[in-house]
């Protein structure tokens, strides 16, 4: 019986090998980084799957920095960022004699979000900064209820940390009775179910359980997004190892965005295509 | 001890014990009972047309005849809501009769030129059509009844006139006719805020039904299609019947919810009778259907997981689980045999048993971090393969991550082999190998089988140590083992932490988990039951 088993096992090696040498026909398309532009590049990855069938796309979601340093080791076609390169990864690839090419296809406001209880309609941002700081407790110090304010952020490694960090908090530390949470989706669930909770998540996390607050008196939307009205918005990146050869699947890949189809997935997405078409 | 306490000891400790088996039991039950309850409805719930639409269209299931008379059978539904908004919006958006005043005037424009009438003719009747054109236009504005009456009337008049009478501009008359016609129930100061809240009617019905048949299809299959599911098609139609608004009732305290019904807003509208038909229709108009949808098991997902089901990554997790077992085992085996009858006591040994307890409790995510540098980054491009996270990297990652747990099971299981054993062995003459092999290797089985127990469960569940050396969220069928592929564990990691879809598809995400927990226990059984096996030979039966 010992010896099927030997027998079985080598068969099946030798069938993995050789299917090794038959395969890789195949034109591939390796995409890497940002969990939250992830879901563009899934849906990007579905319409080009229908179109051409000759074509296998890969995407990995570990985060920016990841996707920053597979494009520098050369192990991805397309870094997708949800914040610029740093200066010591531009630096590093440049070394590498890789230079990254940035691609805006997409826009993402962040929105401050509220239990839909709650009768605070707007926030400064300094008002925003004082909450995360610990100075402004109670909902009652912005015109609120009598309650007190559970602030929640998003972990410090995420892109949606960097950009309200960046943005509204001006670089400055968070008290410690910040609460951290690792996802947009959690921020979301613990913001639905707790009263007096104040977060930040993605404009496609907008739903009726949450309700999104005027920044600055400008509220969140499509057009005050694209504008750049709204104050706590960020560019969605894919970074190309200089720009892609004309015609090559890369380069088709990260135009998409320009074409109707590409913005409708974006739309659909929950994020805010760059032009109007 | 006296009598009596010893009882009471006793008696204490039968209580503690069974006690702490209920609670282990009641605490499964809490922790897996909603996971499975939830999960099992990717498998298990009630369909829809939609869902069968969905399934023909992308996995070609299904019978197309059927399929077809049965969507005859629900648009016979559908149609008529469809008419009732369709009646409405006429009144409301303005715009879209603009643009179709628009679109008529261009046409008789061209229609004029392709006769051929002369140019005084030409610049004459074509005046008059502007003037009906803006006079329309500016009718739509008004939010006067009178007004309305009134141009209507007025643009009437030219209906009869020849140059109109059977060309493009007969449109502009029909247009004024109808428009006059669904005016007549609306408040028209109310126009904006109607158009408002009928944008949102508009949308919860193409969630629940999906695009119109002659709308243009939508890139993403999500968009494709309406309720695929009848818990979803009920939760859209009880927010079409309500609208939820949040109230202050008193200063100083938070909101309050309040429900109204929706038919309220469009009271004496021709909206009104919208609601009730869909309640009343709703079955109709859906088709729903029990479904044991098996193949949840083995088919493909659409990009985000929100159609399809999870094959790939069950390939994916057995793959690599079973790639690292044979990595795994004989190192494990033969690590642990050296430790127990080779190894004499030094300090070489002591130090090599100290790292293996340190690499027992190391953190799984410093392998995967260890895998990514020592097997994607050195090992595989030293051998002249690609430096990419594939299959062979993550199943070694795996295999080393769960080293320890196998030397060490395998190593106790190995020394509990009574002495005598070896003795008899080797007092008949046998080499200290062929003892190894054919006495205490068998007796130490039962043993090393729960060992690789143990170590099987816990590579399946990892997520860390491939994070970076060998999954993927989205990519094909891996087609060798210098393929990144799909696995249950990170899949749902990936839906918890992307994507809005996360929200929109729960059983999908509780699916996955569900699936994961049931091949585990499936590769358990089989371990199991071979150590069951084992055990009846040793013992001769």
């Amino acid at each position: 019986m010992r010896k099927e088993i030997i027998v079985c096992g080598l068969v099946m090696l030798s069938l993995v090998l050789a299917s090794e040498l038959i395969a890789s026909q195949k034109q591939t398309l390796q995409i890497e980084g940002s969990t939250t532009v992830g879901p563009i590049a899934d849906a990007f990855a579905e319409a080009f799957n229908s179109k051409y069938s000759n074509l296998d796309i890969t995407v990995k979601k570990t985060g920016s920095g990841d996707g920053a340093a597979a494009l520098v080791d050369g192990r991805c076609d397309i870094a997708i960022m949800s914040r610029f390169m740093k200066e010591k990864e531009y630096k590093k690839a440049v070394e590498n004699g890789i230079f990254p090419v940035a691609h805006v296809v997409a826009m993402d406001g962040v929105c401050i979000v509220v239990h839909p209880s709650n009768p605070v309609a707007q926030l400064t941002t300094q008002q925003i900064r004082d909450i995360y700081q610990g100075k402004i407790t109670n909902w009652k110090q912005v015109g609120g209820p009598d309650l007190e304010i559970v602030a929640i952020s998003r972990d410090t490694s995420s892109g949606t940390y960097e950009t309200f960090h960046g943005l509204v908090m001006k670089k400055e530390e968070m008290a410690a009775g910040v609460e951290y949470v690792n996802s947009n989706p959690q921020a979301h669930a613990r913001v639905k179910t707790t009263v007096g909770a104040i977060g930040y998540v993605g404009i496609g996390f907008l739903d009726a359980n949450v309700k999104a607050l005027k920044v600055d008196g400008v509220m969140p939307s499509r057009q005050t997004i694209a504008t750049g009205q709204y104050p706590v918005a960020r560019p969605l990146f894919m970074f190309t190892n200089g720009y892609p050869k004309l015609g090559s699947m890369i380069y088709k890949f990260c135009t998409f965005y320009l074409s109707e189809t590409g913005q409708e997935i974006i739309e659909a997405k929950g994020f805010i295509p760059v032009t109007n078409y | 001890m006296h009598l009596n306490t010893r009882q009471i000891t006793d008696k204490a400790f039968t209580v503690l014990t069974g006690a702490s088996v209920v609670l282990l039991t009641v605490v499964l039950l809490i922790v897996l009972g909603p996971i499975t309850w939830r999960g099992a409805k990717a498998v298990i719930f009630k369909d829809t047309i939609e869902f069968r639409k969905m399934q023909f269209a992308l996995y070609h299931r299904g019978n197309y005849e059927d399929l077809q008379s049965e969507i005859a059978e629900v648009h016979q539904f559908r149609d008529a809501a469809y008419l009732i908004i369709d009646e409405f919006k006429h009144g409301i958006d303005t715009d879209e009769l603009i643009d179709e005043s628009k679109q008529i005037y261009r046409q008789f424009g061209k229609e004029l030129k392709y006769k051929g009438t002369s140019g005084a003719e030409y610049q004459q009747i074509r005046s008059l059509a502007r003037e009906i054109r803006d006079k329309l236009q500016a009718t739509f504005q008004s939010n006067d009844k009178q007004i309305i009456q009134e141009n209507i009337d007025y643009i009437l008049q030219y209906r009869t006139n020849g140059e109109f009478v059977d060309t493009a501009a007969a449109g502009f008359f029909t247009l004024g006719e109808d428009f006059l016609k669904s005016v007549e129930n609306i408040d028209l100061d109310k126009r904006q805020e109607y158009a408002g809240a009928l944008q949102k009617v508009e949308d919860i019905i193409l969630h629940l039904l999906g695009p119109k048949p002659d709308d243009p299809v939508p890139a993403l299959s999500m968009d494709r299609y309406g309720a695929t599911r009848w818990d979803l098609a009920q939760k859209l139609l009880d927010q079409l019947l309500w609208s939820e608004k949040w109230v202050q009732k008193e200063a100083d305290q938070p909101m309050i919810k309040v429900r109204t019904l929706r038919a309220e807003q469009f009271e004496g509208t021709k909206l009104e009778p919208l609601f009730g038909y869909v309640q009343s229709n709703l079955d109709r108009m859906m088709k729903p259907m029990p479904t044991f949808y098996w193949r949840y098991f083995i088919d493909d997902s659409t990009p985000g997981h929100y159609f399809g089901g999870v094959g790939p990554e069950i390939l994916g997790t057995l793959l690599l689980t079973l790639l690292a077992m044979i990595f795994v085992i004989p190192l494990g085996i033969i690590s642990a045999a050296y430790l127990v009858e080779c190894a004499s006591d030094n300090m070489a040994v002591r130090i090599i048993r100290m790292g293996i307890n340190t690499l027992a409790g190391v953190p799984s995510i410093v392998f995967g971090l260890f895998g990514l540098a020592f097997f994607v980054l050195f090992l595989i491009p030293l051998f002249g393969g690609a430096s990419k996270p594939c299959i062979l990297a993550a199943s070694l990652t795996l295999a080393v991550l769960t080293l320890p747990v196998m030397i060490r099971a395998s190593e106790e299981a190995i020394r509990s082999v009574p002495q005598t054993y070896k003795e008899a062995s080797l007092g008949l003459g046998a080499s200290r190998f062929r003892t190894f092999m054919k006495v205490t290797l068998p007796a130490a089985l039962p043993g090393i089988l729960t060992g690789i127990i143990l170590s099987l469960s816990r590579v399946a569940g990892e997520t860390a140590p491939i994070l970076f050396t060998g999954a993927v969220a989205l990519g094909p069928l891996p087609k060798s083992l210098f393929d990144p592929t799909r696995t249950l564990s990170y899949g749902s990691y990936d839906i918890a932490v992307g994507d809005r879809l996360a929200m929109m598809v729960p059983h999908k995400q509780y699916g996955m988990v569900v699936t994961l927990v049931l091949l585990i226990l499936c590769l358990n059984a089989v371990a199991i039951i071979l150590r069951a096996k084992v055990f009846r030979r040793l013992r001769g039966n």
